[in-house]
């Protein structure tokens, strides 16, 4: 076995941080200004936090989901198209239904869209072995539009120009647990926090569990054992599907509070990135989330100094090669 | 012979792991055009001392010498360079590339391949062993026998001469190991050096000139094997006398497993088992000899209720179970030793505590309502890993931290551990040595007795002669009895195997 060269990585690691200065340098920003701008804006301030706190709920479920169907071998990809059907039957449902029972009921059909919208994906899977990747990016693609269409028509609110549905009643909404002080805390973050430590406990100390990651790392072995892999299978990429539709409801809920055309600024594909971050603990999804939303948060604040917001995509996407490296780095084939 | 300069020299290499001492001072001479044995038990230290031969171990300690040239080589992408390649026991055949294209991979003569010319030497090659390929069909179809003679083929193409294969006749009928050892003797008389880490004495008798025994990772001894006696060496192995199993003749008179007329279709749609129909009774151990790929797989596979049969009935314990699922017979009691047991029997990445479970995991004793009983769990893998002495280093390290022969032990003693009234086991003592084969038969034995039956796929003919009550054959899915007067004939039994009239 053989491991690549701790140097190697800080090398790789530097580059990259290099590139990011090079960005910052190429779009004329001071680079130190910057950093400091971006880490006071999403943790060194009330509001700092709260918009930190706020981006990261959704990664927190959406992450969970992505998680599950890892672990069972799947690649969800689809998150983001669930949790956007997730999101727009939560609306619908909340708006057809005022009060705190519309509001369970819009939770529930959150779950139902998104576990509607991956059940063909698992079962195509499962059955046909047509892969996950694509099915589930085709479903994407026909959530996207589906909603767009929706919103454009029977779901507008008319007394607006652009599609976007009616705002929810303020009892619909998720209650806000602390309204006053700094610190606004939606239930939303705990309903988030407690879903993640919900799927790490289950997946940890459950029998179904056990099959489930089985069926994740040796299908052969685990069919050998007498879990019914296809079974599994649908089962896992549905139950992930429920949760990303339920990060949707959750986020209209909580903090849109009404449904507009391409409502999801892909949050279901920066839940990759949390899950793969998490790796192997289900409970790491939560400092994953945590600087996901950081990130997020704190490029919107120097977006003031000139900065793109893009550069939240381009510093995610190499945090998750660096944290790549490092982590795999024992994983090189051995002879 | 003995004056001149050995191919390989190996003086006091010295390995360790941590605090574990594989290798401790062992030396090893391998003289130029010869085959030379290397015997041991699981964990002797065998495939570590060849793993630093061919580069993808650096030892500890100690020297390498190939034809008095030191040597240390960094991969083994550098040790077949010079001439050192390795056959391991799992092949590196990929089976959606062609037979060709397997035997040129990583090894091609260029970016662009001349394909013309590569088939060429493909064929001479083979044609030089007395080997067939079909070169351009995808390798997905050879059997092992095909699969070892291309792995040899590999290193010949990448101009080895010095060749260690790792249990060569592991997955091999007796035919097929015969002509193996035929073209090893020709590949050595033409100046090749091999060497064969076996567990087969008879193979080391036969065809081996020279043998090296190691035990706990100590050299016992080396020396030629005209000099020694089968049963010398397999005393130098265990390092002590082995008992000589007393062979209590058993009679069942109680039908346990009842199979009436079983047909059971291939992964190619053929009928890979045909209309079969046995008894097994209560307290047998049953063997059923065969050339590899005539069914043993189908037939265990519908069994254990992985594979559908087309027609037919499975009666266990009374019960019709034909269509009870898999989980359902392992409820029933069925218990597998899976043939692959990197494929079906652990989870490599996951901790021994984690695998101990594995198909046991809805076992009440193994949960508590529907989460799992960790400490139940723990208790049993360590009382599993005990049963036949699993080497290992802590419940909570990987399956992978452990050896093949460490595996199989563990495997084999899960699927005897809880209430098992079916054990179907598939080469169960592949990777065991002569200690560990005796202890797992005699475990199936005493499994069987006291109130079960247990069914054994093999294709040692000798193993099961000798461990198993009774011995059906099956041959191209057909499965049949051994006439009663012949049930102790080796050569009326292997004829049996091939197809051949009695």
């Amino acid at each position: 076995m053989k491991k690549t060269p701790i140097w190697g990585m800080w090398l790789f690691t530097v580059g990259a941080f290099a590139f990011v200065v090079a960005i910052l340098v190429l779009v004329k920003a001071v680079p130190l200004e910057t950093f400091s701008g971006m880490v006071t804006g999403a943790l060194g301030t009330p509001g700092g936090w709260r918009g930190t706190l706020r981006e990261m709920t959704p990664l927190l479920i959406l992450g969970a989901a992505v998680f599950l169907a890892l672990k069972a071998g799947l690649f969800n990809i689809g998150a983001d198209g669930q949790y956007t059907v997730g999101a727009l039957a939560g609306v619908a449902t909340a708006l057809a239904v005022p009060g705190p029972l519309g509001m369970v009921l819009a939770l529930g059909a959150g779950c139902l869209a998104g576990a509607l919208w991956a059940l063909p994906a698992g079962l195509i899977k499962a059955y046909k072995g047509g892969h996950e990747v694509i099915t589930t990016i085709m479903m994407n693609n026909i959530a996207r539009f589906l909603t767009v269409a929706l919103v454009a028509g029977p779901l507008r609110n008319p007394a607006q120009e652009s599609a976007t549905t009616k705002i929810l009643a303020k009892e619909s909404q998720l209650p806000i647990l602390i309204q006053d002080g700094p610190f606004r805390l939606n239930i939303a973050l705990f309903l988030g926090l407690g879903i993640v430590i919900g799927v790490g406990i289950w997946l940890r100390t459950t029998v179904s569990g056990y099959e489930l990651m089985a069926t994740g790392a040796n299908k052969r072995a685990a069919e050998a054992s007498g879990v019914s892999v296809a079974q599994t299978l649908v089962k896992a990429m549905t139950a992930s599907g429920l949760l990303a539709g339920l990060a949707g409801a959750v986020h209209v809920l909580a903090y849109e509070n009404r449904f507009y055309a391409d409502f999801s600024p892909g949050f279901g594909f920066d839940a990759l990135g949390v899950a793969l971050l998490a790796a192997s603990n289900p409970f790491l999804l939560i400092p994953a989330a945590l600087l996901f939303g950081a990130i997020s948060q704190g490029t919107s604040a120097i977006s003031i100094l000139g900065v793109p917001k893009g550069l939240s995509g381009v510093l995610l996407g190499l945090t998750i090669l660096v944290f790549a490296v490092f982590r795999y780095r024992k994983e090189t084939p051995h002879a | 012979m003995s004056q001149e300069t050995p191919a390989v020299q190996m003086t006091d290499i010295v390995q360790k792991f941590g605090s574990f001492t594989a290798l401790d001072h062992v030396s090893l001479a391998v003289q130029k055009g010869g085959i030379h044995a290397l015997v041991g038990e699981n964990g002797a230290g065998k495939t570590t001392l060849m793993k630093v031969l061919y580069g993808a171990l650096k030892q500890t300690s100690g020297h390498v010498e190939l034809s008095g040239r030191p040597i240390q080589f960094r991969n083994q992408a550098e040790a077949i360079q010079n001439g050192i390649g390795m056959v391991s026991q799992h092949y590196a055949i990929i089976p959606e590339l062609t037979c060709l294209q397997n035997l040129m991979l990583g090894a091609e003569p260029g970016w662009a391949i001349p394909v013309k010319k590569a088939e060429e030497r493909a064929y001479d090659l083979a044609s030089k062993m007395g080997f067939s390929f079909d070169w351009n069909s995808p390798a997905a179809g050879l059997s092992p026998a095909g699969a070892q003679k291309l792995e040899i083929l590999k290193l010949l193409w990448r101009k080895a001469s010095i060749m260690i294969l790792d249990e060569p006749t592991a997955m091999l009928s007796p035919s097929d190991s015969d002509a193996l050892y035929d073209s090893l003797k020709s590949l050595a008389e033409g100046g090749a050096t091999i060497i064969v880490v076996t567990h087969r004495l008879p193979e080391v008798m036969e065809s081996c000139q020279n043998v090296t025994v190691l035990r706990g990772g100590k050299l016992i001894d080396s020396r030629p094997v005209s000099d020694v006696t089968t049963a010398e060496l397999a005393n130098l192995i265990v390092g002590r006398s082995l008992e000589i199993p007393t062979k209590e003749g058993f009679l069942g008179s109680n039908p346990w497993l009842q199979v009436k007329g079983l047909t059971v279709k291939g992964d190619r749609g053929n009928e890979a088992v045909r209309n079969a129909s046995f008894t097994l009774c209560k307290g047998e151990v049953v063997g059923i000899a065969g050339v590899d790929g005539n069914g043993q797989r189908e037939l265990f596979q519908a069994l254990s209720g992985n594979r559908k049969p087309q027609g037919g009935q499975i009666v266990l314990a009374g019960k019709d179970v034909t269509k009870e699922g898999q989980a359902q017979r392992i409820q029933a009691g069925v218990r597998q030793i899976p043939e692959d047991r990197h494929a079906e029997g652990v989870i490599e990445e996951w901790s021994l505590a984690e695998n101990a479970s594995l198909g046991l995991q809805r076992h009440p004793t193994l949960r508590k309502g529907s989460f799992i009983d960790r400490k139940a769990r723990l208790d049993f893998a360590s009382k599993i890993a005990e049963r036949f002495r699993t080497k290992h280093s802590g419940f909570q390290k990987p399956m992978k931290s452990l050896s093949g022969g460490n595996q199989q032990r563990f495997v084999a003693a899960r699927a005897l551990a809880i209430d098992p009234k079916l054990v179907l086991a598939f080469q169960p003592t592949r990777g065991l040595d002569i200690d560990g084969t005796q202890q797992v038969y005699n475990a199936l034995r005493a499994t069987a007795r006291s109130g079960g039956a247990a069914l054994v796929v093999s294709f040692d003919l000798d193993e099961l002669l000798e461990h198993c009550d009774r011995v059906m054959v099956i041959c191209h899915g057909v499965l049949s009895e051994v006439p009663e007067n012949q049930t102790r004939d080796r050569a009326a039994i292997g004829r049996l195997m091939v197809g051949a009239e009695l």
